[in-house]
This record gives structure tokens, sequence and C-alpha cells, in this order.
């Protein structure tokens, strides 16, 4: 199936993500999730980037908590709200909210 | 004539939070809802407790004694009443220590046929990729 | 152009997850979609009328009445409203309220469902 994960937590208390299989795995990086975008811990990208699949994160949402695109991990598409709406029809069958 | 598919997927526990009874009652009403579809359409609801959702069936709860309320138990009875398929990952059961006794397995003594099953989470990933609709709680 | 199911169970104010739903909402009908919006549980409150739009809370109200306007249909869980104290008497103009089975017709025709489970 082709799938996107919405991570909405910086801290997730389900490893739901870990266990998901997709042929085609998309994580849209939405309100506290676009923390894992750009902060560090300990000098260190978030654990989460390391998963295969298509990475984005949503423009508002970083703007909002005052985070810059231009400090993205790279391999992180920033879209906005209209950009999610299209992969939700276009690159994804089904779509998850974690 | 159509069918339209939904998944379930219940990750959190019950009762501190409402959506775990939630999930149940919305699939539930997968019964009723032909008052809205033409003749012959439907829609199919598959239950899913994964992670510490399975905790919501660990059996003997006394929600109804202690806050007047209905336990999420008497749910997933209901679920099995009327035919929905009910699945709980193996490996969450045995990440906590539980085992099928400790569980809600059948709704037998309201004549229920549908019973849990208890399955590795292989089984609910391909149930996850047969039907339409995901909704995760 | 398709047909987009949101079902948010997340509280007005107390989480910006409705916040999402409903620009998600506004943003699928921006494109044309037809745009069902069902909230049951604590979204259920975005239901009430006379919501006061102080900047420190989110506000929805307007931006929902706007949507509506232009063809989103938004469904309240009749039972959550209730269990909570939301009456008819009490609901915003042109919000709809039925049982949860509502929710499920929506999503037998959609062709995307987005489903935000709650906090």
């Amino acid at each position: 199936m082709k799938l996107a994960v919405f991570v909405s937590d910086l801290r997730n208390t389900v490893d739901t993500l870990d266990r998901l299989k997709a042929e085609k795995l998309g994580i849209i990086l939405v309100q506290n999730g676009v923390y894992h975008a750009v902060i560090k811990e300990k000098g260190s990208a978030s654990p989460l980037l390391k998963k295969s699949a298509d990475f984005y994160a949503l423009s508002e949402d970083l703007e909002t908590r005052g985070l810059s695109s231009s400090n993205i991990a790279s391999g992180i598409k920033v879209v906005n709200y209209s950009d999610v709406v299209d992969l939700i029809f276009n690159n994804y069958e089904k779509s998850v909210w974690l | 004539m159509a069918t339209t598919k939904l998944g379930f997927i219940v990750q959190r526990p019950p009762y501190k939070t409402e959506n775990p009874k939630l999930a149940l009652t919305h699939a539930i009403s997968s019964q009723s809802v032909e008052v809205y579809l033409k003749d012959g359409d439907l829609v199919t609801a598959d239950v899913a407790f994964v992670g510490d959702g399975v905790l919501n069936c660990i059996k003997n709860q006394k929600a109804t004694e202690h806050y007047d309320i209905s336990s999420t138990e008497s749910h997933i009875k209901n679920s099995l009443l009327l035919d929905l398929n009910v699945l709980v990952c193996k490996e969450d059961l045995e990440k906590f220590g539980l085992s099928e006794n400790d569980i809600v397995m059948d709704a037998e003594e309201f004549g229920a046929d549908m019973k849990v099953k208890v399955v590795p989470f292989a089984e609910i990933n391909k149930m996850m990729e047969e039907v339409n609709h995901l909704l995760f709680f | 152009m398709g047909k987009l199911t949101i079902g948010c169970f997340s509280s007005l104010v107390g989480s910006m997850s409705l916040d999402f739903a409903v620009k998600l909402a506004g943003a699928a009908v921006d494109k044309g979609h037809k745009v069902d919006l069902w909230v049951s549980g604590n979204g259920t409150m975005l239901s009430v009328k006379g919501q006061r739009a102080f900047k420190d809370y989110s506000s929805l109200e307007k931006n929902l009445k706007e949507l509506m306007g232009k063809g989103l249909t938004v469904t309240a869980c009749e039972a959550c409203a209730e269990a909570r104290g939301y009456h008819k008497d009490g609901t915003m103009e042109g919000f709809k309220r039925h049982s949860m089975d509502w929710y499920l017709a929506s999503a037998f025709d959609a062709d995307r469902v987005f489903h935000i489970g709650g906090e």
C-alpha cells in the first residue's frame, strides 16, 4: 500500500510507525512533529529520519514554532496545506495520524 | 452493490481517554450505516488492537461499578456479537506477559459466534493493506 | 476532483489538531474537492455557537462558517455532543448532528479518509 503517516508529536508514545510496512511510505511532519525536521538532541538528528521513507514537513507548523526552512535536515521537502491535499489525493492511498 | 472496508486500529489503553471506546462504537455503527446507503451497499469494520491498545482487551473490567460507564470490554463483546473481525496483536500481548486467558476472547454468553483472533502484527499489517481506509485511534 | 472525509476527535482550543483538520478541509475545498468533516468525542466542542475569538485561544467558528459557505459539510456526533451538554439549540447554524454511522456512510464513497483519533 502507499501510506502517508502524519507524525504530529516529537515524542511518540506508540511504536506503530516502526512496525508499519508499506510499498511506498511517506512521513509528513506536522504540528510538533516538525521538530523532527530541525531539532538535534545532543548533536544528533532525530532517529525518525533514518526510516526509509519520503519526508515532508508542513511549512505553516514550522513557521508557527519559529523554525526556519533553511535549517531543515536534508531530504525533507517543505510543503504547505495545499501540497498536503495533493499528497493525500495523488501520492498516497491511505493516511494515518500518529 | 459496493463495499467499503474500514480498518480501526487502537493503539492506546482505555479509560483515561475515550478514544479507544470511540473506535469500537464507531466500528459497531457499521451495522446501521445502510440507512444512508443504496440497497446492497455496505461498510465493513475490522478492529485491531496493537501496542498498548491490547490492554483494552483485559477481561473483568469494572468500569460500570466504579465509574458508572460502560466498559470497553462490553463493547468488544458487542463487536463480536455483530460479527466484526477483531484482531489482537500476539507480540504485544506477549510483551505485557498476557495470554488468551487474560483477555476477552468471545461473547458466547450472548450467543456470538465470532471470536477474538490473536494474530502476529504481520497479519494486522495485511488487514491494513486490504481495507480501503485506515482510522488510527 | 475527489471526495475527502475528515474525522477529528480532538478538542477545540485544548489541542491544535482540530485547527489542523479545519485548515486541511479548507485547503481541499479551495482545490475543488468535496469535503465532509466529522467531529466526535471532544471534537464536538467545535459545534457550539458563540465561540469568542480571543487571541490566546484557537478560534475556528468564523473560518468554519466561511468554509460551510463554500460547500464544506460539517457534522457532529449527536451522542458525544449531548453527553457534553451541547444541545441542538446551542449548535452553530449549518452544523449538522447525526449518529456515528453518518461518518461511516461519508467514508463509503470517499476517495480518501483522513482520521485524527484524538489525543
